[in-house]
C-alpha cells in the first residue's frame, strides 16, 4: 500500500514538474513578443557589408603579372589565367583571365597571395543569374566596380549588428550619429599619438632636470 | 425531489428568460406584412445558420492572420505585412491561391473516397457550430444535448481522415490518417469525460444551460474554479482532437511530409486547412463555454444594472449586454487561441507513443477520478456543485 501510495505521489510529483517546465517555456515564448524584430527588408532595405567582406573577387588586368600564383592558392585551382610568352621583351603578356564564381568558395586565398595586389574582395554578393555559366566572369566583368549599397537611391541602407551603438539591436530608426559600441580605429589612433606626445614631453622635461 | 428541484429551475429560467429574441422579433414584424407566423418561420431559419456559416469563416480568417502574426512575433519576425495593412487580408490571398490551383488526384487513388474525405472531415466540424451560443437566444438550436451532440459529431471527423489518408494511395498519407484516428479516438474519451463533469454540474447538456449555471456570481462562479483539472484535461484533449502542437503527429512534416494532407492541392487542401482552424476556434469557443462562463461577464450584469439603476429588461440596456455577451465570448475564445499559438511555439512534438500513454495511462484515469471525485462533491455539497 504504502509503496502504492509513493508511485502516486511521484507521478504527480512528475507531472507537476512537467507542467511547470511547459510554463516556463511559454514564459520565455511570451517574453519574446515584446522584442523587436530585427528583419530587413531586403529588396528595400539592404545592410552594409562589412570592410572585411568577402563577395565578389575584383580583378585589375594591367597590374597582372600572370604568376599564376592565385591559382596555386586555389583550393580548386578555379582562375584561368590564358597567358604566352613575348619573345622581344621576354615577359609574360596576359591574353585573357577569368573565375567560375558559380565554384569559388569566396576563400579569399588568391587576394592574400597575390603578389601586385591585383586581386581584391568587393562588396558584391547578389550573383543570381538564370544559367550558371553567367557566373564564369572574363577579365572586363571582373574589372567592374560594384554599386554601393549607400549611393542607391532605391535602397535604405542599413547597417550590420557590429556597427550598431551598443545595447541595440535593431538598425531601423537610428538616430543621426549614432556610433557603433567601442572605440573607432581613428580615435585609437589618436589616443596613441597623445600618449607618445605626453611621454615625449615627459621625457624632455627629465631631460632638462 | 432533484427533478422537481430541476423542473422548477427550469421554468424559473424560462420566466427569466433575458435577452434579445431576435426570432420572435423578425417574425412578428413579417406578421406586419402580412406574411403568417409559419411561413415568417422558414423565410427566418436559414438566416442565422447562413449568418453563422460566415462567422466562422471569417473567425477562421482572424485566426490564420492571428496565427502567423502571433508565431512572427513569437520568433522575432515581421510576418505578414504587405497583403492589406498590417497583412489582414494574408488569408484572403491564401484562400483565393488555393481557389485557383488545379485539382489533382493522384493516379492510383480511390477518386471517391479521396474527393469525399476532406467533406467528412469539414462538415461536422460546421454542424458543431448549432451548439455554440453567443448569448440567451443567440444560438442556432438550444439542443437538450448540445455537449453530446458536439461530442458525437467530432468523432465522424476521424474517418474522414482514415479515408483520405486511405485512398491517397501514399504510405505517408496513410500513416498519417492511421495516427489521426487513433489520436481523436484516444482522446476523445478525456475529453467526454470531462465535459460530463461539467454537464453533472448543471444538469443538462445544454451548452445553455450550462452557461447559466455559471451566470451567478460573475468570475466567481465559473467552471474553472469547481472543475480546474477539468479545465486542463480539456484543454490538452481539445489540442489533440484539433492536432494542433505539441499534438499534430498526423500532419508531422519532418516524418511524414503532411501526413494525410500529402496529396490534396487546391480547393480540397483548403478544405483541411479551414476544417483545422475551425476546428480549432470551435475548441476554444467550447473551452470558453464550458470554463470560463460562456457570455457572462466576470461582474454579473444584474449586479451592474443595480449599481447604475437602470432596468436589466430596457430593449437599449438588452442590446448593449446582448453585444457585450458576443464580445465577452470572442474575448475568451481568442484567448484561448493565442494560448494555443503560443503553446505551438514552445512545446516539442511528442512521439506518437508518449501521445497514447499520456491519452491513456495519464489523462483518462485523472479525468475518470476528476468524474468520480465531482459526483461526490455533487452529492457532499449540493449548493456549490449544482445538487
Amino acid at each position: 500500500m504504502l509503496k502504492f501510495l509513493k508511485q502516486v505521489s511521484d507521478y504527480a510529483k512528475d507531472s507537476f514538474q512537467a507542467a511547470k517546465y511547459i510554463g516556463q517555456g511559454l514564459a520565455v515564448t511570451f517574453d519574446h513578443m515584446g522584442r523587436r524584430p530585427v528583419t530587413v527588408q531586403y529588396p528595400y532595405e539592404k545592410l552594409i557589408p562589412s570592410e572585411r567582406y568577402r563577395g565578389r573577387i575584383h580583378f585589375e588586368f594591367d597590374k597582372c603579372i600572370s604568376c599564376e600564383v592565385c591559382v596555386r592558392v586555389c583550393p580548386i585551382n578555379l582562375p584561368v589565367v590564358d597567358w604566352e610568352f613575348n619573345r622581344e621583351q621576354k615577359k609574360k603578356k596576359l591574353n585573357h583571365y577569368s573565375i567560375d564564381f558559380g565554384v569559388c568558395i569566396f576563400c579569399g586565398n588568391c587576394v592574400e597571395y597575390c603578389p601586385t595586389n591585383c586581386l581584391s574582395m568587393t562588396e558584391e554578393y547578389e550573383l543570381s543569374a538564370y544559367d550558371r555559366h553567367e557566373l564564369n566572369y572574363d577579365n572586363v566583368a571582373l574589372g567592374r566596380l560594384p554599386e554601393k549599397v549607400t549611393l542607391d537611391p532605391m535602397v535604405q541602407p542599413m547597417r550590420e549588428l557590429a556597427y550598431l551603438p551598443k545595447g541595440v539591436t535593431s538598425p531601423h530608426d537610428l538616430p543621426k550619429g549614432s556610433q557603433r559600441a567601442g572605440r573607432r580605429p581613428e580615435e585609437i589612433l589618436e589616443e596613441i599619438e597623445a600618449e607618445k606626445a605626453k611621454r615625449e614631453t615627459a621625457s624632455a622635461e627629465s631631460e632638462k632636470n | 425531489m432533484g427533478r422537481v428541484l430541476v423542473r422548477n429551475l427550469h421554468i424559473l429560467s424560462v420566466d427569466m428568460e433575458s435577452g434579445i429574441d431576435l426570432q420572435g422579433s423578425v417574425i412578428q414584424i413579417l406578421g406586419g406584412f402580412g406574411i403568417p407566423a409559419g411561413l415568417a418561420k422558414v423565410i427566418w431559419m436559414p438566416v442565422p445558420m447562413l449568418l453563422m456559416l460566415v462567422a466562422a469563416t471569417v473567425g477562421v480568417l482572424v485566426t490564420v492572420w492571428l496565427e502567423r502574426k502571433i508565431s512572427a512575433a513569437a520568433q522575432q519576425r515581421v510576418g505578414p505585412e504587405f497583403a492589406g495593412p498590417l497583412g489582414t487580408l494574408q488569408p484572403v490571398a491564401d484562400g483565393l491561391k488555393l481557389l485557383f490551383k488545379e485539382d489533382i488526384i493522384p493516379t492510383r487513388a480511390d477518386p471517391w473516397l479521396f474527393t469525399i474525405g476532406p467533406a467528412i472531415v469539414v462538415i461536422p466540424v460546421f454542424l458543431s457550430y448549432l451548439i455554440v451560443p453567443f448569448g440567451q437566444n443567440l444560438v442556432i438550436t438550444d439542443l437538450s444535448i448540445g455537449a453530446f451532440l458536439w461530442i458525437a459529431l467530432s468523432s465522424i471527423t476521424p474517418i474522414g481522415l482514415l479515408m483520405s489518408g486511405y485512398s491517397s494511395n501514399n504510405k505517408y498519407a496513410l500513416i498519417g490518417g492511421l495516427r489521426a484516428a487513433a489520436q481523436s479516438i484516444s482522446y476523445e474519451i478525456p475529453l467526454a469525460l470531462s465535459v460530463l463533469a461539467i454537464v453533472l454540474m448543471s444538469n443538462s447538456l445544454s451548452t445553455i444551460d450550462i452557461v447559466n449555471q455559471q451566470a451567478d456570481y460573475g468570475i466567481l462562479s465559473w467552471n474553472l474554479w469547481r472543475q480546474p483539472v477539468g479545465f486542463i484535461i480539456f484543454w490538452v484533449a481539445a489540442l489533440a482532437e484539433t492536432e494542433r502542437l505539441p499534438f499534430d503527429l498526423p500532419e508531422a512534416e519532418e516524418e511524414l511530409v503532411a501526413g494525410y494532407q500529402t496529396e490534396y492541392t487546391g480547393m480540397k487542401f483548403a478544405l483541411f486547412y479551414l476544417g483545422s482552424y475551425v476546428n480549432l476556434v470551435l475548441s476554444a469557443l467550447l473551452v470558453s463555454v464550458f470554463y470560463l462562463g460562456g457570455w457572462s461577464l466576470p461582474i454579473p450584469v444584474e449586479t451592474l444594472t443595480q449599481w447604475l439603476g437602470v432596468s436589466e429588461f430596457s430593449p437599449v440596456v438588452q442590446v448593449i449586454t446582448g453585444s457585450l455577451g458576443i464580445t465577452m465570448v470572442l474575448l475568451k475564445t481568442y484567448l484561448f487561441v493565442f494560448l494555443a499559438v503560443l503553446l505551438r511555439w514552445t512545446t516539442p512534438r511528442v512521439r506518437i507513443d508518449q501521445l497514447l500513454n499520456l491519452g491513456w495511462k495519464f489523462l483518462l484515469p485523472v479525468s475518470l477520478a476528476n468524474l468520480l471525485i465531482t459526483a461526490a462533491l455533487k452529492l457532499a455539497f449540493p449548493v456549490a456543485f449544482g445538487g
